[in-house]
């Protein structure tokens, strides 16, 4: 990199620039964040469950009362920390440097193998080596985005590296100290020209993901663009990065706008498909920062400390390793020609341990929770069938309504995000993605499955429980050996029908990030691209589980040849 | 609480039989009425039927027949009055189960449980409320199938026999449980000629017997020659009990006469 990045201040491209202090890329839009790829392997670790923060006021009005309360401690902590040793920053306590950190911007942070738990990148590189200077532990913190500025007001951490532009408002609230340089990269498929500014894209469609401030800046283009009599830039907002590029690898879109450090390292997965055709030189948008509590001891010694690592030449090591070098973007214009239906991508997909891994999670959340959905399913069924009226009735009622009215996508989201709110235990580690879905799943199903259950119950004839009391069976033999084996062959059907459909439902808990079978799918895109080769063997294993469950329905049914005169005939003989 | 029957109307016939149990009564009936809400399905009944005795009930349709006979079994309970079942009082305090073993029961549209087979029809209950062995009830099971015509049919599933076969099955279902009460509830009411033939000939050879029975029918084969009272009821009041051969030929009520008119044209 050819300048000396912390000298000048700028901003981090995700953020609009109007963007409150304690905004982030991934609170400012959608649930998904930036980088699916990356969030989607944080799943399963209790973290990553902030990867997907809803956007509710409460969050951001909390957010901020935590960043004042943070605040006004952290200028406390800046009286208390005068007597520390003259070299090492008072946020370093106990020998130990604490960095909070959002692993979703490959390559300066994310989580590159399957232990989400582990950040690496260049960033973390970088702290590594400042803890090394000051002799200290390093300790990082993973943590959604929009939690890292209250974490680092309220002392959770002492600093926050996490690929954060510069940005002069943050500034007033905490001390930055630039490490990386960066530009805005306006990139199309390998055979287009270059361009020479913004206002040649007048009238062309580019891609963006929502949710970042590439769409607010470059609406300020258009105004120009109008301004002028042009016709304005057309910007369509797609929900995650892999999808931003797919949309100009099949020609949907002309170009998409993306960070240069971060396209230097998608270019391996991309295959000299795209080329950079433009870098408008946006002021704002050109240095990563380092964040810190207002403290200008801290400060200096961060800025001192930083400066030595990139005159020794670690920086410089550190971004050969994650590929962040201009000779890496020849790589870009090298196309590798047509591409076919690549079988190889395809088949390595199926037997990869991935896809079997993303497959087995699909089926165990779906089997698990229509388990506990049934076994929920039937009391409720037969109080329901029940005579006369109670107010467990109506409660029940209330509950099939409710969960059979609500989106399963909503539920999924609400009992993620919004159910910590009222209750903080599910906050707390043990509430996984995979438990939280399966709550969600088994709650949502067992609403179906009531009705299933009910209808199933009151087909069986009212004689069959008279003639089970007449012969002296108890209650519970009645139920078990002469009402439930009849409304089983009744129920059956539907509820296999049921299982399929919650089988391809449970590809929703993406969202929450549980690694099932189409988060593996994305995951796997965002690395590599190769869309149409996972996307198909995706639906292989789609197809598979749901064909093996109607052969199973099928030889379940012909268990009820009873119900059947010829078939009986046909046992018997 | 269920409104108490009405006590104002006229007294019921047999009102004046209320006293003690006469000695080797199967079941006693004192003062016994039966509500559904407001409606006064059984009102009042007095009688005793005596070991081994077959009582045939008679009736216009929604007199209380059915009702009748399935308070015995406690399938519905009575809400007034007392039932005796071989000196044991029924109400909400009895054991249902040994009620249950002694009182067996035959519908009008057979129950047979359809997704087992005939055998297993019949050993179903005494495995699970006798606890007998599979093989011992088996060996019993197919000792009333034979018994009621028709072992070969062991093996098939309910839904392969005839209406004709499957009362027999649950005849020897009834029988499977050793009771000593049979109630049948118009037990040849949903079959063809030829089968109530059959059917009632193995009531006939179960009476003979000597097994206690009280039996919901117009068949007359058996009404006539092997009942030996008839319970006339109508609307919840039993009006009538009499020997058959009076019943048929000197009807005491009007309402009797009615009825017999009635089954007569049918
Ligand atoms: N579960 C119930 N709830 C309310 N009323 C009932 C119920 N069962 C029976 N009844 C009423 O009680 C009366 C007696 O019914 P029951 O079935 O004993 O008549 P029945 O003499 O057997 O008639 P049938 O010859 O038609 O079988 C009828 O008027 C009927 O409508
Ligand atoms: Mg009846």
């Amino acid at each position: 990199m050819p300048l000396t990045p912390w000298l000048s201040g700028s901003s981090h491209p995700d953020l609009p620039l109007t963007a409150p202090l304690h905004a982030s890329r991934a609170a400012i839009g959608t649930p998904y964040a930036r980088n699916n790829f990356f969030r989607q392997r944080l799943s399963g670790i209790g973290f990553s469950r902030k990867a997907f923060p809803l956007r509710k006021p409460v969050h951001h009005i909390r957010t901020t009362f935590l960043l004042m309360a943070g605040l006004m401690m952290g200028g406390a902590n800046v009286a208390h920390a005068q007597g520390h040793q003259e070299d090492i920053p008072s946020f370093v306590q106990n020998g130990t440097l604490t960095v909070c950190t959002n692993p979703t911007l490959p390559p300066m942070t994310f989580v590159k193998g399957s232990d989400a738990s582990k950040p690496e990148g260049m960033d973390i590189d970088v702290a590594r080596a400042l803890a090394e200077r000051w002799h200290a532990t390093l300790s990082i913190i993973p943590m959604d985005f929009t939690g890292l500025f209250p974490s680092l007001g309220a002392q959770r951490c002492g600093m926050v590296i996490s690929g954060i532009i510069q940005l002069p408002d943050r500034e007033k609230n905490f001390d930055a100290v630039a490490y990386q340089d960066t530009a805005l990269t306006v990139v199309a498929r390998a055979n287009t020209a270059p361009i020479n500014s913004m206002a040649d894209l007048s009238g062309k469609t580019i891609a963006v993901q929502s949710g970042t401030s590439y769409a607010t800046r470059i609406n300020r283009e258009n105004e120009a663009l109008t301004a002028a009599g042009k016709l304005p830039i057309i910007i369509q907002q797609y929900p995650t990065e892999d999808q931003v590029v797919q949309q100009v690898l099949i020609g949907r879109v002309f170009a998409f706008v993306s960070q240069d450090v971060e396209l230097y390292f998608r270019q391996k997965q991309l295959h000299g498909k795209v080329r950079i055709i433009l870098k408008p030189d946006y002021s704002d948008y050109r240095h990563f920062a380092i964040y810190l509590r207002k403290n200008a001891q801290d400060r200096t010694l961060v800025q001192n400390a930083i400066s030595t690592l990139e005159q020794d030449g670690t920086l410089t090591a550190y971004r050969q390793k994650w590929s962040i070098s201009s000779q890496t973007e020849q790589a870009l214009t090298q196309d590798t020609g047509a591409s076919a239906f690549n079988w190889g991508a395809f088949f390595s997909a199926l037997t990869s341990m991935a896809f079997l891994r993303g497959a087995f999670i699909t089926l165990a959340v779906a089997l698990l929770s229509h388990a506990i959905a049934i076994v929920i399913s039937i009391p409720m069924a037969i109080t329901l069938n029940g005579r006369g009226n109670s107010l467990l009735k109506a409660v029940l009622k209330t509950y099939v309504s409710v969960f059979r009215g609500a989106p399963t996508l909503l539920q999924l989201l609400f009992i993620w995000n919004a159910l910590p709110q009222f209750f903080p235990i599910f906050r707390e580690q043990w509430f996984t993605p995979f438990l939280a879905t399966l709550v969600a799943l088994s709650i949502n199903e067992s609403a179906y499955q009531v009705e299933i259950n009910r209808s199933a119950l009151s087909a069986v004839d009212a004689g069959q429980e008279l003639a089970a009391d007449a012969l002296g069976m108890s209650r519970r033999q009645v139920y078990r050996y002469v009402i439930f084996p009849q409304a089983l062959r009744i129920a059956l059907p539907p509820t296999i029908n049921d299982f399929i459909s919650l089988l391809k439902t449970t590809s929703l808990a993406s969202v929450i990030s549980l690694q099932e079978l189409l988060a593996i799918t994305q995951v796997q895109v965002a690395r590599t691209f190769e869309f149409t080769e996972y996307y198909a063997a995706a639906l292989v294993y789609y197809l598979a589980m749901v064909f093996f469950f109607l052969f199973l329905q099928k030889r379940v049914e012909r268990r009820f040849s009873w119900a059947d005169r010829k078939k009986a005939s046909a046992n018997a003989s | 609480m269920p409104p108490e029957p009405d006590l104002t109307g006229a007294a019921p016939a047999l009102h004046d039989a209320v006293g003690p149990l006469a000695d080797g009564s199967m079941i006693s009936v004192r003062n016994m009425s039966k509500l559904y809400g407001d409606f006064v399905a059984l009102d009042r009944l007095n009688f005793d039927v005596q070991r081994g005795e077959k009582i045939v009930v008679l009736g216009p349709s929604g007199s209380g027949k059915s009702t009748l006979i399935r308070t015995f079994n406690r399938i519905e309970p009575h809400d007034s009055g007392s039932i005796l079942i071989d000196g044991t009082v029924i109400d909400d305090k009895t054991n249902l189960t040994p009620l249950r073993c002694m009182v067996g029961m035959v519908f009008q549209n057979y129950n047979l449980f359809p997704h087992l087979s005939v055998v297993d029809n019949c050993t179903l209950a005494p495995q699970l409320v006798r606890s007998l062995s599979r093989k011992e009830a088996k060996d019993m099971a197919l000792h009333f199938l034979q018994q009621v015509g028709i072992p070969e049919q062991a093996n098939k599933y309910p839904i392969q026999l005839s209406g004709g076969q499957q009362q027999r099955v649950a005849i020897a279902r009834a029988l499977c449980m050793q009771p000593e009460v049979i109630l049948f509830d118009e037990p040849t009411a949903a079959l063809d000629p030829e089968a109530i033939t059959g059917v009632v000939s193995i009531m006939n050879t179960l009476a003979e017997q000597g097994i206690t029975t009280l039996c919901v029918t117009h068949e007359m084969a058996f009404s006539r020659h092997i009942a030996d009272k008839i319970i006339f009821m109508d609307r919840g009041r039993i009006l009538e009990i009499t020997p058959p051969e009076e019943f048929f030929t000197t009807p005491q009520t009007e309402r009797a006469q009615n009825f017999l008119n009635q089954m007569i044209r049918y």
